[in-house]
C-alpha cells in the first residue's frame, strides 16, 4: 500500500535521513522505534509532503506521492495524528473534528463521521463544545486520533502518541490503536515506547540517526539482543 | 458643551463600529498570513476611488458603483498577495512590513495620477436625525448599522463554513492544518480577497461621511493599527471591543482640542499599550 | 569568510577620494546640489544602521530628524540664537526622547517588530506635534528659514560648502562606524542580538549597550536634520518628520545592505538618484508617475535582492570567486 524508498531529506544543510525504505500492507500495522532525534518524526513528515524527500520515491496505491503537497497526499487517504496530540487549542472539540474533515473527499461524510467517533469516543462528544485546548493531555490525543479519522484515511501515521503521558493513559491510547487495526485502518506507528508499539505492531523497523538499522516482523525484533537491551530494557 | 461632548460620544460609538470593521480586516491578515498590512488604508482609499469612478465616470447607480468597488478590492487584495506576500512568506518581518510600505508609495501616486490631487466625493444629502438638543447624522448611523451586519456577516462565515474554518485553524497552526489537508496558500488568498473586499465595504460606508484624497487612507492605517494592537494583535474580540474605545477617545479628544491632538492621544495609548500590555486588553499574559 | 583587507582598504580610499573630488568636476551647480542630497542621505542612513545592524530596526528616525530639523530653525528664526547652539539645542533635543524612548522599550523588552511599529508611530507623533502647533511652526505648510549667508548663521551661497560639510560628517558616521566595530561594543551587542539570556549572564548591561547605540544614532541623525533645514532653508513637517522619511531612511540602508559600512552610502546614492532620474523624465506630465515606479522599484528590490545591493552583490562574488570584499 505504500512503499518508501531510499529517501534521503535534509533540513537545510543538515541531513536527517539517509536512504530509507520501508513498506507498510494494507490492513497491517507498522512501527518504527528509535531514539529521541533519530529521524522517526521527519519520516513521517516526509510521507505526508511537510518536508521534502531530496531523493527516493514515495508511493501510495501503486502512485508517486513524493514532491505532493500535504493537502493532495491526505486526500489520497493518508493521515497523520501530530506529536503530542497538537490539536487547535481555541477551536472547540467539534471544530476541531471538522477541520479533519477538510479534504473534498471527506467532507460529504463528515456528519455521519462524526456521529461514528462520538459513539466510540463519548467524552469528545460530552465536550463537543469546548475549547479543545481545555482537555487533558489524554484527551487531546484522543481528540488528535479522531480527527485524522475524519479524513477518510486509509493509511494513518502516529506519531509518538504515547508522548508525556501518564502510564494508564497510555494504555488507553494503545487500546485505541487496536481497535482502530480491527476495524481495517492501515497504520504506521511511530514511537519511542518500544515495548507498547510492539505488541500492536506486524512489522517493525529500528531507526537510528536517520538510519535503518534494523526490521523484521515481531518476534524477531523481540529477540533480537541489542534491541532486547537498548530498546525494550530488558 | 454638554450636549457636544455628549453627540462626540455618540460620533465616537457610531465610527467605532466602521472603525471596528476596518480593524478587523487588518486583524484578520494578522491573525491568519502573520502579516501586518501596512498598507491596509491605502485599500479603503481606493475602494473610495474606484466607487467615485464607477458612480461617476461609468454612470453605474450608486449601489452597483459599491458593489463593484468591492468586487475589485477583494481582487486588488488577492493581488497583492500574489505579488508581493508570496514572495516573502519566509522573509524577515522587516522586509515584509517594508515591502507593504513601499506598497503605499505605489497606491498613493497610483491615486494621484488617476485621479489628481482634489477633493473628490459623491454629494448625497442625509437627514439629520433629532432627539431633544442632539443631533445624530443619519450616514454615520447607517455606517454603523451596516458595519454590525457586516460583522455579523464575517462571523457566520467564520463559524459556519469551511472556508472559515480553515481560516482559523491556518490562524492558530499552520503546520497542523496543513496535515489536516488544507492549502494555507489558498486560505491566505481568501483571506486578503476578504480583507480587500473588507476595505470596499469601508469605503461603500464612508462615501455620503468623507472626501477622498491621494493620502486619505494614511490615518485609517493607524487607526486600524492602534485598534488591532489595542484588542491584541490577531484577537477579533478584542478589536471589536477596543474599536469602540478608541473611537469614543478620539472623537471626544478631537471636541475638546484638535483631530492632530485627537490623533496623537490615540497614537501614544498605543505605544504605551505595546510597551505595558502587548497582549492587549483582552489578551491572556504571555 | 576570507578578507582582503588591501582590496578593501583600496576600494575605500578610492571611493572617498571619488567623493572628494566629485564637485571639482561637476559640470553644474545641480549635479553638486544631487551630490549634497546623497551624501546627507548617506550620513542619515549610515547612523540608522548603526541601530539596525544589531537588531534594533527604528522605523521612527524622522523623530530625530524632524526635531534636529525644527529646533535650530525655530530658536533662529523667532529668537536669533545662533545655529550653532541651535544644533547643540536640537541635537540634545533629541538624544533626550531617544533616551527616554529607548530607554522605556528596552525596560518592556520590546523588540523586533514590536520596536518597529513603536519608533513608526513615535514619528507620526512629532509629525503631527508640529502640525498640530501651526502657530510656531507654520503646520502642514511648513516654515523658510531666515536668510542670513555667513558661518554666523551656517549658511552658504556656494552649494560645495554645504556638500564638504556634509562630506565629513558622513567621514565621521563611517568612522563611528569603525570604532563599534573595533570596540567590545560589537562583541556585546552581536551576543545581545543571538540571545538576550546568554549575554546577561556574561555580565554585559544590555540595556546600557542598547542605549548607547540608540543615542549616538539619534544624536546623528538630529544632526543630519539641522544639516538639511540649513542646507534646504525650507522644511515641513511632511519632508523631515513623519512616517514618510522614516521609512525612506530605512529603505536606503537597506537596499544599500544595511550590515555593509558603504551599503547606506550605496543605497542613498542609488534611491536619491533614481527619485531625481524619474522626477526629471516623468513629471512632466504627470505627478506621480515618477514615484510609483519608485515605488515599484523599492518592491522589486526587497523581494529580490533581500540582503541590499551590497550584500547582494558581495555574495555573488563571493560565490563567483570566492573572495568577499568586506
Amino acid at each position: 500500500m505504500l512503499t518508501v524508498d531510499a529517501i534521503d531529506t535534509y533540513y537545510g544543510e543538515f541531513q536527517a535521513l539517509e536512504g530509507v525504505s520501508l513498506k507498510v500492507e494494507k490492513g497491517q500495522t507498522v512501527i518504527v522505534v528509535g531514539p529521541n532525534g533519530a529521524g522517526k518524526s521527519t519520516l513521517l513528515k516526509t510521507i505526508l509532503g511537510l518536508q521534502k524527500a531530496r531523493t527516493g520515491s514515495i508511493k501510495f496505491q501503486g502512485e508517486e506521492i513524493s514532491g505532493l503537497a500535504p493537502h493532495k497526499v491526505v486526500e489520497r487517504g493518508i493521515s497523520m495524528v501530530p506529536e503530542g496530540g497538537r490539536v487547535f487549542p481555541d477551536l472547540s472539540v467539534q471544530d476541531n473534528l471538522r477541520v479533519g474533515s477538510y479534504n473534498p473527499v471527506a467532507r460529504p461524510n463528515a456528519q455521519r463521521q462524526m456521529e461514528q467517533i462520538f459513539s466510540l469516543f463519548p467524552i469528545l462528544s460530552d465536550r463537543k463544545r469546548q475549547a479543545a485546548g481545555s482537555l487533558s493531555g489524554g484527551e487531546r490525543q484522543m481528540l488528535a486520533i479522531a480527527r485524522s479519522l475524519m479524513s477518510c484515511p486509509q493509511l494513518i501515521m502516529l506519531d509518538e502518541p504515547s508522548l508525556g503521558l501518564a502510564p494508564l493513559v497510555v494504555n488507553m491510547v494503545f487500546d485505541f490503536i487496536q481497535q482502530m487495526k480491527k476495524e481495517g485502518y492501515a497504520i504506521l506507528l511511530v514511537e519511542q515506547n518500544a515495548n507498547k508499539a510492539l505488541k500492536v505492531a506486524d512489522y517493525a523497523y529500528l531507526v537510528e540517526s536517520g538510519k535503518l538499522v534494523y526490521e523484521g516482523d515481531r518476534d524477531s525484533f523481540d529477540k533480537n539482543p541489542y534491541i532486547k537491551t537498548a530498546y525494550l530494557g530488558l | 458643551m454638554l450636549e457636544e461632548l455628549l453627540m462626540a460620544f455618540i460620533n465616537g460609538i457610531l465610527l467605532g463600529g466602521v472603525l471596528a470593521l476596518l480593524a478587523f480586516g487588518l486583524n484578520l491578515i494578522f491573525g491568519v498570513v502573520k502579516i501586518i498590512h501596512m498598507a491596509y488604508g491605502q485599500f479603503v482609499m481606493l475602494g473610495f476611488y474606484f466607487i467615485y469612478y464607477f458612480h461617476t465616470a461609468w454612470h453605474m447607480p450608486l449601489l452597483v458603483a459599491m458593489a463593484g468597488g468591492i468586487v475589485v478590492m477583494g481582487l486588488l487584495g488577492m493581488l497583492v498577495q500574489l505579488l508581493i506576500i508570496n514572495p516573502l512568506l519566509n522573509a524577515p518581518r522587516l522586509n515584509q512590513l517594508l515591502a507593504l510600505a513601499s506598497l503605499i508609495i505605489v497606491l498613493e501616486n497610483l491615486a494621484q495620477v488617476l485621479w489628481g490631487a482634489d477633493y473628490r466625493g459623491i454629494p448625497i444629502s442625509m437627514p439629520i436625525i433629532q432627539f431633544g438638543d442632539i443631533f445624530i447624522r443619519s450616514s454615520y448611523l447607517l455606517a454603523f448599522l451596516g458595519a454590525i451586519a457586516t460583522l455579523g456577516i464575517l462571523y457566520l462565515f467564520l463559524h459556519k463554513t469551511y472556508f472559515g474554518l480553515a481560516i482559523r485553524s491556518v490562524a492558530q497552526d499552520v503546520e497542523i492544518a496543513k496535515g489536516m489537508g488544507i492549502n494555507p496558500k489558498v486560505i491566505y488568498y481568501i483571506t486578503l480577497a476578504a480583507g480587500g473586499a473588507l476595505t470596499g465595504v469601508v469605503a461603500a460606508f464612508f462615501i455620503p461621511i468623507y472626501t477622498v484624497h491621494p493620502h486619505f487612507g494614511a490615518s485609517f492605517t493607524l487607526m486600524a493599527f492602534v485598534i488591532v494592537v489595542f484588542g491584541g494583535m490577531g484577537n477579533l474580540m478584542g478589536g471589536f471591543i477596543s474599536a469602540f474605545i478608541i473611537g469614543v477617545v478620539t472623537s471626544i479628544t478631537a471636541v475638546l482640542t484638535s483631530t492632530e491632538v485627537a490623533d496623537i492621544l490615540a497614537l501614544v495609548l498605543f505605544i504605551l499599550m505595546m510597551m505595558v500590555r502587548p497582549q492587549g486588553i483582552l489578551g491572556a499574559k504571555a | 569568510m576570507k578578507r582582503n583587507s588591501t582590496t578593501s582598504k583600496i576600494i575605500t580610499v578610492g571611493v572617498l577620494l571619488i567623493i572628494a573630488l566629485a564637485p571639482l568636476l561637476a559640470t553644474s551647480e545641480y549635479m553638486v546640489h544631487i551630490g549634497t542630497l546623497i551624501l546627507l542621505w548617506a550620513f542619515v542612513s549610515t547612523a540608522w544602521a548603526y541601530m539596525a545592524r544589531f537588531g534594533l530596526v527604528s522605523l521612527g528616525h524622522g523623530v530625530f530628524l524632524g526635531i534636529g530639523a525644527y529646533i535650530p530653525v525655530m530658536l533662529f528664526n523667532y529668537y536669533g540664537v545662533s545655529p550653532w547652539l541651535g544644533m547643540l539645542a536640537g541635537v540634545g533635543a533629541a538624544v533626550l526622547v531617544a533616551a527616554i524612548l529607548g530607554y522605556s522599550c528596552f525596560r518592556f523588552g520590546l523588540i523586533g517588530d514590536y520596536f518597529a511599529l513603536v519608533t513608526l508611530a513615535m514619528a507620526e507623533v512629532v509629525s503631527l506635534a508640529i502640525v498640530a502647533c501651526r502657530e510656531v511652526t507654520g503646520g502642514s505648510l511648513g516654515c523658510t528659514l531666515k536668510a542670513s549667508v555667513g558661518w554666523a548663521s551656517f549658511q552658504f551661497d556656494d552649494k560645495r560648502y554645504f556638500y564638504y560639510i556634509i562630506f565629513v560628517f558622513l567621514l565621521l558616521a563611517l568612522y563611528i562606524w569603525r570604532l563599534i566595530d573595533k570596540s567590545r561594543m560589537r562583541l556585546a551587542l552581536t551576543a545581545i542580538e543571538e540571545s538576550e539570556l546568554a549575554a546577561s549572564s556574561m555580565g554585559v548591561s544590555i540595556i546600557r549597550f542598547k542605549m548607547g547605540i540608540t543615542l549616538l544614532s539619534a544624536g546623528l541623525t538630529a544632526m543630519g536634520g539641522v544639516l538639511y533645514a540649513q542646507y534646504i532653508t525650507y522644511i515641513n513637517p511632511g519632508t523631515i518628520s513623519g512616517v514618510g522619511v522614516s521609512l525612506s531612511t530605512c529603505f536606503k540602508a537597506i537596499l544599500g545592505g544595511m550590515f555593509n559600512i558603504f551599503g547606506p552610502l550605496a543605497g542613498s546614492a542609488i534611491m536619491v538618484s533614481l527619485e531625481e532620474y524619474f522626477r526629471i523624465s516623468f513629471d512632466t506630465g504627470f505627478l506621480g508617475v515618477s514615484e510609483i515606479i519608485f515605488g515599484v522599484v523599492l518592491l522589486v528590490m526587497i523581494i529580490f535582492l533581500p540582503k541590499g545591493i551590497v550584500g547582494s552583490v558581495s555574495e555573488w562574488l563571493n560565490k563567483r570567486f570566492g573572495v568577499a570584499r568586506s
